[in-house]
Protein backbone atom coordinates (compact mmCIF):
# COMPACT_ATOMS: atom_id res chain seq x y z
CA UNK A 1 0.00 0.00 0.00
CA UNK A 2 1.22 3.44 -0.29
CA UNK A 3 2.13 5.40 1.85
CA UNK A 4 0.20 8.23 3.90
CA UNK A 5 1.60 12.00 3.08
CA UNK A 6 -0.97 14.38 3.79
CA UNK A 7 -3.66 13.83 6.55
CA UNK A 8 -6.43 15.76 8.23
CA UNK A 9 -7.58 15.23 12.06
CA UNK A 10 -10.83 16.45 12.98
CA UNK A 11 -10.50 19.35 10.52
CA UNK A 12 -12.93 22.03 10.95
CA UNK A 13 -13.19 25.41 9.41
CA UNK A 14 -15.75 27.80 10.62
CA UNK A 15 -17.18 30.57 9.02
CA UNK A 16 -18.39 32.42 12.02
CA UNK A 17 -21.78 30.08 12.75
CA UNK A 18 -21.50 28.29 8.88
CA UNK A 19 -19.43 25.06 9.50
CA UNK A 20 -17.71 24.72 5.84
CA UNK A 21 -15.71 22.03 7.32
CA UNK A 22 -16.84 19.26 10.48
CA UNK A 23 -14.84 17.46 12.17
CA UNK A 24 -13.22 15.84 9.19
CA UNK A 25 -10.74 12.77 8.66
CA UNK A 26 -8.93 12.01 5.49
CA UNK A 27 -5.95 10.64 4.14
CA UNK A 28 -3.89 11.12 0.78
CA UNK A 29 -1.92 8.63 -0.23
CA UNK A 30 1.24 8.83 -2.35
CA UNK A 31 1.48 8.36 -5.98
CA UNK A 32 -2.73 8.11 -5.88
CA UNK A 33 -5.50 10.36 -7.61
CA UNK A 34 -7.53 11.09 -5.19
CA UNK A 35 -11.01 13.08 -5.78
CA UNK A 36 -13.18 14.93 -3.75
CA UNK A 37 -16.88 15.43 -5.18
CA UNK A 38 -20.12 16.71 -3.52
CA UNK A 39 -22.87 19.24 -4.27
CA UNK A 40 -22.05 22.71 -4.37
CA UNK A 41 -21.39 24.08 -0.89
CA UNK A 42 -20.25 20.46 0.61
CA UNK A 43 -17.09 22.32 1.67
CA UNK A 44 -14.78 21.23 -1.19
CA UNK A 45 -12.75 24.19 -1.82
CA UNK A 46 -12.90 25.07 1.87
CA UNK A 47 -11.28 21.56 2.51
CA UNK A 48 -8.05 22.28 -0.36
CA UNK A 49 -7.93 26.34 1.03
CA UNK A 50 -7.51 24.79 4.63
CA UNK A 51 -5.28 22.12 3.12
CA UNK A 52 -2.65 24.41 1.66
CA UNK A 53 -2.35 27.11 4.37
CA UNK A 54 -4.98 29.48 2.68
CA UNK A 55 -7.04 29.54 5.59
CA UNK A 56 -6.49 28.97 9.04
CA UNK A 57 -8.31 25.91 10.69
CA UNK A 58 -9.92 26.65 13.33
CA UNK A 59 -9.72 23.33 14.72
CA UNK A 60 -8.04 20.06 14.26
CA UNK A 61 -4.67 18.93 12.86
CA UNK A 62 -3.28 18.63 9.74
CA UNK A 63 -0.22 16.10 9.01
CA UNK A 64 2.19 16.22 6.40
CA UNK A 65 4.56 12.99 6.49
CA UNK A 66 3.17 12.19 10.17
CA UNK A 67 4.50 15.66 11.40
CA UNK A 68 1.75 18.25 12.53
CA UNK A 69 1.85 22.02 10.10
CA UNK A 70 -1.44 23.51 10.87
CA UNK A 71 0.60 26.05 12.50
CA UNK A 72 2.38 27.23 9.69
CA UNK A 73 1.97 30.13 8.20
CA UNK A 74 -0.10 30.24 4.30
CA UNK A 75 3.22 30.70 2.79
CA UNK A 76 5.25 27.77 4.63
CA UNK A 77 2.67 25.08 2.59
CA UNK A 78 4.36 25.48 -0.23
CA UNK A 79 7.87 25.58 1.01
CA UNK A 80 7.07 21.99 2.73
CA UNK A 81 6.22 20.78 -1.07
CA UNK A 82 2.13 21.45 -0.97
CA UNK A 83 1.70 22.95 -3.97
CA UNK A 84 -2.07 24.08 -5.28
CA UNK A 85 -3.90 25.66 -8.17
CA UNK A 86 -6.80 27.59 -8.22
CA UNK A 87 -10.74 27.16 -9.43
CA UNK A 88 -9.92 30.71 -11.09
CA UNK A 89 -6.92 31.19 -13.17
CA UNK A 90 -4.44 32.35 -10.91
CA UNK A 91 -1.32 33.56 -13.08
CA UNK A 92 0.76 36.41 -13.66
CA UNK A 93 -0.98 37.62 -16.57
CA UNK A 94 1.95 39.96 -18.06
CA UNK A 95 4.82 38.38 -17.66
CA UNK A 96 5.56 34.86 -20.48
CA UNK A 97 4.57 31.66 -19.73
CA UNK A 98 8.20 30.67 -18.87
CA UNK A 99 8.48 33.66 -16.80
CA UNK A 100 5.48 32.36 -14.48
CA UNK A 101 6.95 29.01 -14.38
CA UNK A 102 10.43 30.91 -13.14
CA UNK A 103 8.84 32.98 -10.38
CA UNK A 104 7.51 29.04 -8.96
CA UNK A 105 10.79 27.79 -9.34
CA UNK A 106 13.14 30.47 -7.69
CA UNK A 107 10.94 30.05 -4.66
CA UNK A 108 12.38 26.13 -4.47
CA UNK A 109 16.27 27.05 -5.14
CA UNK A 110 16.68 30.30 -3.69
CA UNK A 111 18.28 33.30 -4.67
CA UNK A 112 15.70 36.02 -4.40
CA UNK A 113 16.79 38.50 -2.01
CA UNK A 114 19.43 39.18 -4.85
CA UNK A 115 19.52 42.06 -5.75
CA UNK A 116 21.89 42.48 -8.62
CA UNK A 117 22.02 38.75 -10.10
CA UNK A 118 20.42 39.08 -13.28
CA UNK A 119 17.36 37.06 -13.16
CA UNK A 120 17.95 35.22 -16.51
CA UNK A 121 21.42 34.02 -14.95
CA UNK A 122 20.08 31.59 -13.25
CA UNK A 123 19.67 28.65 -15.72
CA UNK A 124 18.55 26.10 -12.65
CA UNK A 125 15.60 28.14 -12.58
CA UNK A 126 14.79 28.27 -16.30
CA UNK A 127 15.92 24.28 -16.30
CA UNK A 128 12.84 23.64 -13.83
CA UNK A 129 10.18 26.29 -15.55
CA UNK A 130 11.20 24.44 -19.16
CA UNK A 131 10.38 20.95 -17.64
CA UNK A 132 7.34 21.89 -15.85
CA UNK A 133 6.07 23.41 -19.24
CA UNK A 134 7.09 20.61 -21.19
CA UNK A 135 5.38 18.17 -18.57
CA UNK A 136 1.62 20.47 -19.35
CA UNK A 137 2.62 20.34 -23.33
CA UNK A 138 3.18 23.95 -23.33
CA UNK A 139 6.78 24.68 -24.65
CA UNK A 140 5.54 26.37 -27.60
CA UNK A 141 4.45 28.83 -25.92
CA UNK A 142 7.12 29.79 -23.45
CA UNK A 143 7.99 32.90 -24.55
CA UNK A 144 4.01 34.04 -25.03
CA UNK A 145 2.26 36.31 -22.32
CA UNK A 146 0.39 34.24 -20.22
CA UNK A 147 -2.39 36.74 -20.93
CA UNK A 148 -2.34 36.01 -25.03
CA UNK A 149 -2.74 32.26 -24.53
CA UNK A 150 -6.13 30.33 -24.62
CA UNK A 151 -8.21 29.66 -21.80
CA UNK A 152 -7.36 26.07 -21.91
CA UNK A 153 -3.98 26.87 -21.90
CA UNK A 154 -3.67 29.29 -18.99
CA UNK A 155 -5.29 26.45 -17.15
CA UNK A 156 -2.07 23.93 -18.41
CA UNK A 157 0.34 26.75 -16.85
CA UNK A 158 -1.96 27.20 -13.77
CA UNK A 159 -0.61 23.52 -13.68
CA UNK A 160 3.07 24.03 -15.00
CA UNK A 161 3.55 26.72 -11.77
CA UNK A 162 2.61 24.13 -9.17
CA UNK A 163 4.75 21.47 -10.72
CA UNK A 164 7.66 23.73 -11.09
CA UNK A 165 7.15 24.73 -7.18
CA UNK A 166 8.75 20.87 -6.83
CA UNK A 167 6.00 19.64 -4.64
CA UNK A 168 5.13 16.32 -3.15
CA UNK A 169 0.88 17.20 -3.21
CA UNK A 170 -0.70 18.57 -5.78
CA UNK A 171 -3.86 20.02 -4.73
CA UNK A 172 -5.57 20.98 -7.94
CA UNK A 173 -8.93 23.38 -7.67
CA UNK A 174 -11.05 22.04 -10.58
CA UNK A 175 -8.60 22.31 -13.11
CA UNK A 176 -10.98 21.51 -15.72
CA UNK A 177 -13.20 24.22 -15.16
CA UNK A 178 -14.89 26.03 -18.10
CA UNK A 179 -12.77 23.58 -20.26
CA UNK A 180 -14.05 21.63 -23.77
CA UNK A 181 -14.24 18.62 -24.42
CA UNK A 182 -10.69 18.50 -26.14
CA UNK A 183 -8.87 20.40 -23.94
CA UNK A 184 -10.26 18.46 -20.79
CA UNK A 185 -8.86 15.43 -22.45
CA UNK A 186 -5.58 16.93 -22.17
CA UNK A 187 -5.77 17.42 -18.60
CA UNK A 188 -7.24 14.05 -18.01
CA UNK A 189 -3.68 12.27 -19.80
CA UNK A 190 -1.62 14.79 -17.78
CA UNK A 191 -3.35 14.25 -14.61
CA UNK A 192 -2.62 10.49 -15.75
CA UNK A 193 0.63 10.99 -15.74
CA UNK A 194 0.80 13.00 -12.80
CA UNK A 195 -0.59 10.70 -10.36
CA UNK A 196 1.89 8.32 -10.79
CA UNK A 197 4.41 10.52 -9.04
CA UNK A 198 2.71 12.68 -6.71
CA UNK A 199 0.08 12.25 -4.56
CA UNK A 200 -2.46 14.52 -6.15
CA UNK A 201 -6.08 15.57 -4.25
CA UNK A 202 -8.55 16.87 -7.42
CA UNK A 203 -11.72 18.83 -6.74
CA UNK A 204 -13.86 18.29 -10.09
CA UNK A 205 -17.06 18.77 -10.86
CA UNK A 206 -16.62 16.99 -14.31
CA UNK A 207 -17.74 13.54 -12.77
CA UNK A 208 -16.77 11.63 -16.44
CA UNK A 209 -13.27 12.73 -15.69
CA UNK A 210 -13.48 12.04 -12.14
CA UNK A 211 -14.73 8.59 -12.71
CA UNK A 212 -11.88 7.66 -15.11
CA UNK A 213 -8.67 9.59 -12.95
CA UNK A 214 -9.36 8.47 -9.24
CA UNK A 215 -8.34 5.97 -7.34
CA UNK A 216 -9.98 6.92 -4.07
CA UNK A 217 -12.71 8.89 -4.06
CA UNK A 218 -14.02 10.80 -1.18
CA UNK A 219 -17.79 11.94 -1.24
CA UNK A 220 -18.61 15.27 0.97
CA UNK A 221 -21.68 16.57 2.12
CA UNK A 222 -22.68 19.65 4.32
CA UNK A 223 -18.60 19.90 5.30
CA UNK A 224 -18.61 16.84 6.47
CA UNK A 225 -16.80 13.25 5.05
CA UNK A 226 -19.96 11.00 4.24
CA UNK A 227 -17.83 8.24 2.27
CA UNK A 228 -14.30 7.47 1.24
CA UNK A 229 -13.82 4.46 -1.41
CA UNK A 230 -12.96 3.12 -4.86
CA UNK A 231 -15.25 4.60 -7.97
CA UNK A 232 -16.96 1.64 -8.52
CA UNK A 233 -18.03 1.46 -4.91
CA UNK A 234 -19.02 4.76 -5.07
CA UNK A 235 -20.60 4.53 -8.32
CA UNK A 236 -22.92 1.85 -6.40
CA UNK A 237 -23.73 3.28 -3.29
CA UNK A 238 -27.25 4.31 -2.54
CA UNK A 239 -25.97 7.35 0.21
CA UNK A 240 -24.08 9.02 -2.49
CA UNK A 241 -27.13 8.98 -5.46
CA UNK A 242 -28.93 9.99 -2.17
CA UNK A 243 -26.62 13.09 -1.49
CA UNK A 244 -26.07 13.81 -5.00
CA UNK A 245 -29.69 13.38 -6.87
CA UNK A 246 -31.16 14.09 -3.69
CA UNK A 247 -34.52 12.37 -2.17
CA UNK A 248 -37.23 11.65 -4.40
CA UNK A 249 -39.75 14.28 -2.60
CA UNK A 250 -37.12 17.14 -3.52
CA UNK A 251 -38.21 18.75 -6.66
CA UNK A 252 -35.74 20.10 -9.20
CA UNK B 1 22.44 42.45 -22.34
CA UNK B 2 21.49 45.70 -21.51
CA UNK B 3 18.94 47.11 -18.58
CA UNK B 4 16.53 48.63 -21.10
CA UNK B 5 13.28 47.51 -21.06
CA UNK B 6 12.57 49.53 -24.15
CA UNK B 7 14.14 51.16 -27.38
CA UNK B 8 12.32 54.45 -26.21
CA UNK B 9 13.77 54.47 -22.77
CA UNK B 10 17.05 53.51 -24.25
CA UNK B 11 16.88 56.72 -26.75
CA UNK B 12 15.28 58.57 -23.79
CA UNK B 13 17.99 57.62 -21.34
CA UNK B 14 20.79 58.26 -23.56
CA UNK B 15 19.55 61.63 -25.04
CA UNK B 16 19.09 62.89 -21.49
CA UNK B 17 22.62 62.38 -20.08
CA UNK B 18 24.38 63.19 -23.06
CA UNK B 19 22.84 66.70 -22.82
CA UNK B 20 23.21 66.98 -19.65
CA UNK B 21 26.43 66.40 -19.26
CA UNK B 22 27.05 69.26 -21.79
CA UNK B 23 24.59 71.79 -20.97
CA UNK B 24 26.21 73.48 -18.29
CA UNK B 25 29.11 74.28 -20.87
CA UNK B 26 25.90 76.17 -23.28
CA UNK B 27 24.64 78.13 -19.88
CA UNK B 28 27.94 79.51 -19.54
CA UNK B 29 27.74 80.24 -15.81
CA UNK B 30 24.42 80.85 -16.11
CA UNK B 31 24.08 80.08 -12.58
CA UNK B 32 20.24 80.65 -12.26
CA UNK B 33 19.44 77.78 -14.79
CA UNK B 34 22.07 75.85 -13.91
CA UNK B 35 20.63 75.71 -10.04
CA UNK B 36 17.16 74.84 -11.48
CA UNK B 37 18.62 72.09 -13.21
CA UNK B 38 20.31 70.52 -10.07
CA UNK B 39 16.87 70.95 -8.44
CA UNK B 40 14.92 69.51 -10.82
CA UNK B 41 17.35 66.30 -11.17
CA UNK B 42 17.09 66.10 -7.11
CA UNK B 43 13.41 66.09 -7.33
CA UNK B 44 13.87 63.38 -10.27
CA UNK B 45 16.01 61.21 -7.63
CA UNK B 46 13.09 61.73 -5.41
CA UNK B 47 10.29 60.68 -8.09
CA UNK B 48 12.24 57.87 -9.03
CA UNK B 49 12.39 56.75 -5.40
CA UNK B 50 8.84 56.62 -5.08
CA UNK B 51 7.35 55.68 -8.55
CA UNK B 52 9.09 52.27 -7.94
CA UNK B 53 7.68 51.98 -4.54
CA UNK B 54 4.27 52.88 -6.17
CA UNK B 55 4.45 51.64 -10.11
CA UNK B 56 6.91 48.72 -9.57
CA UNK B 57 6.55 47.26 -5.90
CA UNK B 58 2.32 48.05 -6.02
CA UNK B 59 2.86 50.04 -2.02
CA UNK B 60 1.04 53.20 -2.74
CA UNK B 61 2.37 56.11 -0.03
CA UNK B 62 1.51 59.45 0.86
CA UNK B 63 3.99 59.75 3.23
CA UNK B 64 7.70 59.55 1.44
CA UNK B 65 7.74 63.26 1.50
CA UNK B 66 8.84 62.34 4.88
CA UNK B 67 12.34 60.50 4.33
CA UNK B 68 13.16 63.84 1.80
CA UNK B 69 12.81 65.59 4.76
CA UNK B 70 14.43 63.49 7.01
CA UNK B 71 17.81 63.08 4.74
CA UNK B 72 18.36 66.77 5.03
CA UNK B 73 17.38 66.33 8.85
CA UNK B 74 19.72 63.76 9.45
CA UNK B 75 22.77 65.52 7.39
CA UNK B 76 22.73 68.95 9.11
CA UNK B 77 21.80 67.29 12.35
CA UNK B 78 24.57 64.67 12.55
CA UNK B 79 27.32 67.19 11.10
CA UNK B 80 29.37 69.45 13.11
CA UNK B 81 28.42 73.01 12.52
CA UNK B 82 31.79 74.94 11.74
CA UNK B 83 33.63 71.72 10.25
CA UNK B 84 33.48 70.52 6.61
CA UNK B 85 32.52 66.54 6.49
CA UNK B 86 33.22 64.08 4.22
CA UNK B 87 30.37 64.21 1.87
CA UNK B 88 30.68 60.53 0.51
CA UNK B 89 31.27 59.38 4.26
CA UNK B 90 27.94 61.32 4.99
CA UNK B 91 26.09 59.92 2.28
CA UNK B 92 26.75 56.43 3.95
CA UNK B 93 25.23 57.75 7.15
CA UNK B 94 22.07 59.25 6.05
CA UNK B 95 21.17 56.33 3.99
CA UNK B 96 22.23 53.84 6.31
CA UNK B 97 20.06 55.91 9.33
CA UNK B 98 16.98 56.67 6.78
CA UNK B 99 17.37 53.07 5.73
CA UNK B 100 17.05 51.96 9.83
CA UNK B 101 14.44 54.53 10.41
CA UNK B 102 12.37 53.31 7.27
CA UNK B 103 12.59 49.35 8.19
CA UNK B 104 10.96 50.37 11.93
CA UNK B 105 8.48 52.49 9.84
CA UNK B 106 8.00 49.52 7.13
CA UNK B 107 7.32 47.25 9.81
CA UNK B 108 4.41 49.40 11.06
CA UNK B 109 2.79 50.80 7.58
CA UNK B 110 3.29 47.27 5.63
CA UNK B 111 1.17 45.43 7.60
CA UNK B 112 -1.84 47.81 6.03
CA UNK B 113 -2.29 47.78 2.06
CA UNK B 114 -3.84 50.10 -0.08
CA UNK B 115 -6.13 53.14 0.83
CA UNK B 116 -4.87 52.10 5.23
CA UNK B 117 -1.51 52.36 4.04
CA UNK B 118 -1.76 55.80 2.03
CA UNK B 119 -3.86 56.96 5.39
CA UNK B 120 -0.96 55.73 8.13
CA UNK B 121 1.65 56.78 5.74
CA UNK B 122 0.16 60.28 5.86
CA UNK B 123 -0.58 59.67 9.49
CA UNK B 124 3.13 58.91 9.94
CA UNK B 125 4.51 61.61 8.18
CA UNK B 126 2.45 64.73 9.04
CA UNK B 127 3.56 63.36 12.98
CA UNK B 128 7.18 63.79 11.82
CA UNK B 129 6.42 67.06 10.17
CA UNK B 130 5.16 68.23 13.36
CA UNK B 131 7.46 66.76 15.59
CA UNK B 132 10.40 68.93 13.93
CA UNK B 133 7.35 72.06 13.38
CA UNK B 134 7.55 72.42 16.99
CA UNK B 135 11.07 71.61 18.32
CA UNK B 136 12.96 74.35 19.89
CA UNK B 137 16.20 72.38 19.22
CA UNK B 138 15.66 71.78 15.96
CA UNK B 139 14.60 75.17 14.39
CA UNK B 140 10.99 74.99 14.27
CA UNK B 141 9.27 75.65 10.94
CA UNK B 142 12.30 77.65 9.83
CA UNK B 143 14.73 74.49 10.48
CA UNK B 144 18.28 74.39 10.49
CA UNK B 145 21.14 75.69 8.20
CA UNK B 146 23.84 74.23 6.52
CA UNK B 147 26.49 76.75 7.44
CA UNK B 148 29.54 74.74 5.58
CA UNK B 149 29.00 72.28 2.94
CA UNK B 150 31.02 69.05 2.98
CA UNK B 151 34.27 68.48 1.34
CA UNK B 152 34.20 65.10 -1.74
CA UNK B 153 37.71 63.91 -1.22
CA UNK B 154 38.46 60.01 -2.03
CA UNK B 155 41.63 58.99 -0.56
CA UNK B 156 42.53 62.69 -0.67
CA UNK B 157 41.38 63.32 -3.81
CA UNK B 158 39.11 65.79 -4.39
CA UNK B 159 37.36 66.82 -7.58
CA UNK B 160 34.05 68.53 -6.79
CA UNK B 161 33.89 71.21 -4.81
CA UNK B 162 30.35 71.85 -3.71
CA UNK B 163 29.91 75.55 -3.77
CA UNK B 164 30.55 75.32 -7.30
CA UNK B 165 27.10 75.26 -8.95
CA UNK B 166 28.37 73.52 -11.99
CA UNK B 167 30.02 70.77 -9.78
CA UNK B 168 27.34 70.52 -7.71
CA UNK B 169 24.96 70.01 -10.58
CA UNK B 170 27.49 67.00 -12.25
CA UNK B 171 27.01 65.55 -8.83
CA UNK B 172 23.10 65.52 -9.16
CA UNK B 173 23.69 63.86 -12.45
CA UNK B 174 26.02 61.33 -11.36
CA UNK B 175 23.81 61.02 -8.46
CA UNK B 176 20.66 60.26 -10.67
CA UNK B 177 22.68 58.45 -13.35
CA UNK B 178 23.43 55.65 -10.64
CA UNK B 179 20.32 55.75 -8.97
CA UNK B 180 18.75 54.99 -12.52
CA UNK B 181 21.30 52.28 -13.01
CA UNK B 182 20.74 50.77 -9.44
CA UNK B 183 16.62 50.84 -9.89
CA UNK B 184 16.78 48.98 -13.54
CA UNK B 185 19.56 46.29 -11.81
CA UNK B 186 17.02 45.23 -9.09
CA UNK B 187 14.50 45.46 -11.28
CA UNK B 188 15.89 42.84 -13.74
CA UNK B 189 17.29 40.82 -10.56
CA UNK B 190 15.92 37.39 -9.08
CA UNK B 191 14.56 39.88 -6.32
CA UNK B 192 12.79 41.98 -8.93
CA UNK B 193 11.28 38.81 -9.98
CA UNK B 194 9.19 38.72 -6.74
CA UNK B 195 8.33 41.85 -6.85
CA UNK B 196 6.74 42.16 -10.17
CA UNK B 197 5.31 38.78 -9.15
CA UNK B 198 3.77 40.45 -5.75
CA UNK B 199 2.85 43.72 -6.97
CA UNK B 200 0.60 42.11 -10.13
CA UNK B 201 -1.03 38.93 -7.76
CA UNK B 202 0.06 39.09 -4.46
CA UNK B 203 -2.17 36.14 -3.45
CA UNK B 204 -0.61 33.96 -5.67
CA UNK B 205 2.55 35.31 -4.78
CA UNK B 206 1.85 33.86 -1.08
CA UNK B 207 0.53 30.73 -2.35
CA UNK B 208 4.18 29.64 -4.49
CA UNK B 209 5.65 29.65 -0.88
CA UNK B 210 7.23 33.53 -1.28
CA UNK B 211 6.76 35.95 1.64
CA UNK B 212 5.81 38.98 0.75
CA UNK B 213 6.34 40.73 3.94
CA UNK B 214 9.84 40.52 3.31
CA UNK B 215 10.35 41.50 0.04
CA UNK B 216 8.14 44.75 0.61
CA UNK B 217 10.09 46.10 3.17
CA UNK B 218 13.10 45.54 1.84
CA UNK B 219 12.02 47.41 -1.54
CA UNK B 220 10.23 50.22 1.16
CA UNK B 221 13.90 50.77 2.91
CA UNK B 222 15.39 50.65 -0.46
CA UNK B 223 13.35 53.64 -1.92
CA UNK B 224 13.09 55.30 1.31
CA UNK B 225 16.73 55.64 1.97
CA UNK B 226 17.04 56.83 -1.66
CA UNK B 227 14.67 59.46 -1.18
CA UNK B 228 16.53 60.42 1.96
CA UNK B 229 19.37 60.95 -0.03
CA UNK B 230 17.48 62.79 -2.36
CA UNK B 231 16.63 65.17 0.90
CA UNK B 232 20.60 65.12 1.41
CA UNK B 233 21.44 66.56 -1.68
CA UNK B 234 18.54 69.04 -1.57
CA UNK B 235 19.55 70.48 1.70
CA UNK B 236 23.06 71.28 0.62
CA UNK B 237 21.94 73.33 -2.48
CA UNK B 238 20.15 75.24 -0.30
CA UNK B 239 21.97 75.26 2.14
CA UNK B 240 18.84 74.73 4.59
CA UNK B 241 16.30 71.93 5.81
CA UNK B 242 12.78 73.15 6.92
CA UNK B 243 9.63 70.39 7.63
CA UNK B 244 7.92 72.05 5.02
CA UNK B 245 10.30 69.38 3.00
CA UNK B 246 8.72 66.70 4.45
CA UNK B 247 4.50 68.32 4.38
CA UNK B 248 1.86 65.86 2.59
CA UNK B 249 2.02 68.50 -0.48
CA UNK B 250 5.53 67.61 -1.21
CA UNK B 251 4.52 63.43 -1.69
CA UNK B 252 1.18 64.36 -3.72
CA UNK B 253 3.01 66.22 -5.87
CA UNK B 254 5.87 63.74 -6.75
CA UNK B 255 3.00 61.52 -6.48
CA UNK B 256 1.67 63.64 -10.07
CA UNK B 257 5.16 63.77 -11.09
CA UNK B 258 5.65 60.25 -11.13
CA UNK B 259 2.15 59.52 -12.70
CA UNK B 260 3.01 61.83 -15.54
CA UNK B 261 5.76 60.14 -16.53
CA UNK B 262 4.59 56.91 -16.50
CA UNK B 263 3.86 54.92 -12.79
CA UNK B 264 6.63 51.76 -12.61
CA UNK B 265 8.85 52.89 -15.37
CA UNK B 266 11.29 54.58 -13.72
CA UNK B 267 12.53 56.79 -16.64
CA UNK B 268 8.94 58.29 -16.47
CA UNK B 269 9.98 59.49 -13.27
CA UNK B 270 12.61 61.32 -14.82
CA UNK B 271 10.39 62.95 -17.20
CA UNK B 272 7.32 63.56 -15.18
CA UNK B 273 9.93 65.73 -12.57
CA UNK B 274 11.24 67.69 -15.94
CA UNK B 275 7.56 67.90 -17.46
CA UNK B 276 6.01 69.30 -14.63
CA UNK B 277 8.60 71.77 -13.12
CA UNK B 278 9.07 72.64 -16.69
CA UNK B 279 5.60 73.56 -17.16
CA UNK B 280 5.08 75.20 -13.57
CA UNK B 281 7.95 77.69 -14.68
CA UNK B 282 6.56 78.46 -18.02
CA UNK B 283 2.85 78.79 -16.74
CA UNK B 284 4.14 80.97 -13.75
CA UNK B 285 5.68 83.43 -16.14
CA UNK B 286 2.34 83.55 -17.76
CA UNK B 287 0.25 84.21 -15.48
CA UNK B 288 -0.97 84.60 -11.58
CA UNK B 289 -3.52 81.37 -12.06
CA UNK B 290 -0.95 78.59 -13.05
CA UNK B 291 -2.34 76.27 -10.57
CA UNK B 292 -5.69 76.15 -12.42
CA UNK B 293 -4.46 76.05 -15.43
CA UNK B 294 -1.40 73.54 -14.43
CA UNK B 295 -4.36 71.50 -13.05
CA UNK B 296 -6.21 71.56 -15.91
CA UNK B 297 -2.76 70.38 -18.13
CA UNK B 298 -2.11 67.60 -16.20
CA UNK B 299 -5.70 66.04 -15.84
CA UNK B 300 -6.23 66.20 -19.59
CA UNK B 301 -2.89 64.42 -19.88
CA UNK B 302 -3.28 61.95 -17.43
CA UNK B 303 -6.22 61.16 -18.86
CA UNK B 304 -4.97 60.72 -22.52
CA UNK B 305 -2.15 58.74 -21.43
CA UNK B 306 -2.84 55.70 -19.26
CA UNK B 307 0.61 54.82 -19.16
CA UNK B 308 2.12 58.13 -19.21
CA UNK B 309 4.75 60.39 -20.82
CA UNK B 310 6.98 57.09 -21.02
CA UNK B 311 3.74 54.53 -21.85
CA UNK B 312 3.56 56.50 -24.58
CA UNK B 313 7.36 57.01 -25.61
CA UNK B 314 7.28 53.42 -25.34
CA UNK B 315 3.86 52.76 -27.72
CA UNK B 316 5.67 55.28 -30.47
CA UNK B 317 9.08 52.98 -29.89
CA UNK B 318 7.84 49.87 -29.97
CA UNK B 319 7.97 47.63 -26.92
CA UNK B 320 10.60 46.03 -26.92
CA UNK B 321 14.35 46.61 -27.81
Amino acid sequence: MNQTILEAENLCKFWGGLKALNELNIQFKDKQLHSIVGPNGAGKSTLLNTLCGAYPATSGVILYHGKPITHLKGYEFCREGIGRSFQKTNIFHNATCLENCCIAAQQRIGGSFNLFRKRSKNRQITEIARKALQQVGLTARADTRATEVSYGEQRQLEIAMVLATSPKVLLLDEPMAGMGHEESQTIISLLKELKQQYCIVLVEHDMDAVFELSDLMTVMVDGQHLITDTVDNIRNNPLVQDAYLGNDDEVF
Amino acid sequence: MSIFSSKSEKIFIYLFFAIGLFIPLFLEGNTFYINKFSTIIILSIFVMSLDYLVGRTGLITLGHAMFYGLGGYIFTILAPEYEAVNFWVYTFYVMLISGFIALIVGLIVLRTSGIYMIMITLALAQMTFYFFADSVEYGGLDGLFVYIKPETSIFGLSFLDLDNETHFYYLCLLSLFNCFVFFKVIMNSSFGRVIDALKENPDRAIALGYNIFHFRLIAYVLSSSLAAYAGYLFALQFGFVNPSMMSWDISATALVMALLGGLGSVFGAIIGSFMYEGLHYYIEHLTEYWMFFMGVLIIALVLTLKHGIAGFLNALGGKRS
